[in-house]
């Protein structure tokens, strides 16, 4: 299967994992566990879209908000909408990275990194090279987290206990209802 | 911004294919071969090539300014002489009035129409200074992987391309199921292969 017929057919799984994500988040009150790092500090914040449909008939629909249930997203849940991006702050180790998540591709939008010295003098090509060391050390940091939660979800995903997940992951959906 | 300051989007990639037994001799020649090339004293209508990612102008990369431990930083810059739609409209129906009343005819026949458009287009285009544009990349050699810091598709096109002329390898797009592949055992990805869309409601 080529590139292009992948991206459309796997699209769900991308989206399916942010969802799963933000329950998981919630779950525990914005802490998610992962096997080999400890507790993370995953919270969705801000900002969500999530869609329906495909090709010409696909809609959008855009939550935003400072500390809010997102509970407009949650009921596009219900609606059948798909989770497609979210803001997402992540703490780990003292690190805290804040970026957008676009599911279908996976891709890292408006990434902040955390908040580093900086070198002292940008002419020096030694401090110049550790300063890039520094920023690619966060942005792989990122990415190894990223996919350390979507091993987890896949992992879920394509065992035995994914039934039992799904089943309390409707339950938190639902619960936008009332 | 991109992948030196401030707020920064990318995508994985990862590169498929052998480099050969001494990478980093190999890597700084194909860069030098496929370095930036002004064209702001040219009529070309685009070029594309790789620039440092500190300076947009250096394309000398002295002391290997491109390599960071075992990565590889470029920025792929790409400029384009651009002439809007609007401007060539214009500048087309004045050499069309211009034409008619120095020949005397009541309308332009449809070939001369095309040759006119063909004629002032390329006459605008070469006026036109040339419009640069950058994007950041980031080459794990260890890990076969590369960050790409834009989320343009055709910006990440022309990336597949250039660093396929350059380096002689593929890139492909790390989609959340490829990365299964890297993630997960032989038989949980055979499971994987096989999942259908869940109803989350």
């Amino acid at each position: 299967m080529d590139l292009v017929d992948l991206i459309a057919e796997k699209r769900f799984l991308g989206q399916e994992f942010l969802t799963w994500l933000w329950w998981k988040s919630e779950e525990r009150g914005g802490v998610v566990a992962l096997a080999e790092e400890g507790d993370i500090v995953v919270v969705f914040e801000k900002h969500m879209l999530l869609e329906f449909g495909e090709g010409d008939s696909n809609e959008k629909l855009i939550c935003k908000g400072l500390q809010t249930e997102l509970q407009e997203a949650r009921t596009g849940l219900i609606m059948g909408k798909k989770l497609e991006q979210a803001r997402i702050q992540l703490v780990h180790n003292d690190y805290e990275w804040n970026f957008t998540l676009a599911a279908a591709l996976m891709e890292f939008r408006n990434v902040k990194l955390p908040k580093t010295a900086g070198p002292d003098n940008v002419n020096d090509p030694e401090e110049q090279e550790g300063m890039v060391l520094e920023r690619i050390f966060l942005y792989d940091e990122l990415v190894r987290i990223v996919l350390s939660l979507f091993k987890s979800f896949l992992q879920l995903r394509v065992g035995d206990a994914w039934r039992q997940e799904l089943l309390r992951v409707r339950e938190w959906v639902a619960q936008a209802e009332k | 911004m991109g992948f030196i300051k401030g707020t920064a989007s990318f995508v994985r990639f990862s590169v498929e294919g052998d480099l050969p037994d001494n990478p980093w001799d190999f890597i700084a020649e194909r860069i030098t071969t496929f370095s930036f090339r002004d064209i702001d004293d040219t009529y070309d209508e685009d070029s594309l090539g790789w620039v440092s990612i500190h300076n947009m102008f250096d394309t000398d990369f002295n002391f290997a300014s491109y390599a960071a431990g075992n990565y590889v930083c470029l920025t792929m810059r790409l400029d384009e002489r651009k002439v809007s739609g609007a401007i060539v409209k214009k500048f087309v129906a004045k050499e069309e009035e211009r034409i008619k009343k120095e020949k005397e005819i009541p309308k332009i026949p449809r070939a001369m129409k095309v040759e006119i458009k063909e004629r002032i287009s390329a006459q605008l285009l070469r006026k036109a200074l040339p419009v640069p544009s950058t994007f950041d990349m980031c080459w794990d050699l260890e890990k076969s992987s590369l960050l790409f810091f834009s989320t343009n598709q055709k910006a990440q096109s022309l990336l597949e391309d250039l660093f396929k002329e350059t380096f002689d390898l593929t890139i492909m797009q790390q989609i959340p199921y490829l990365c299964g592949e890297q993630l997960l055992s032989e038989e949980e990805m055979d499971k994987l292969a096989v999942i259908t869309p869940d109803i989350f409601v």
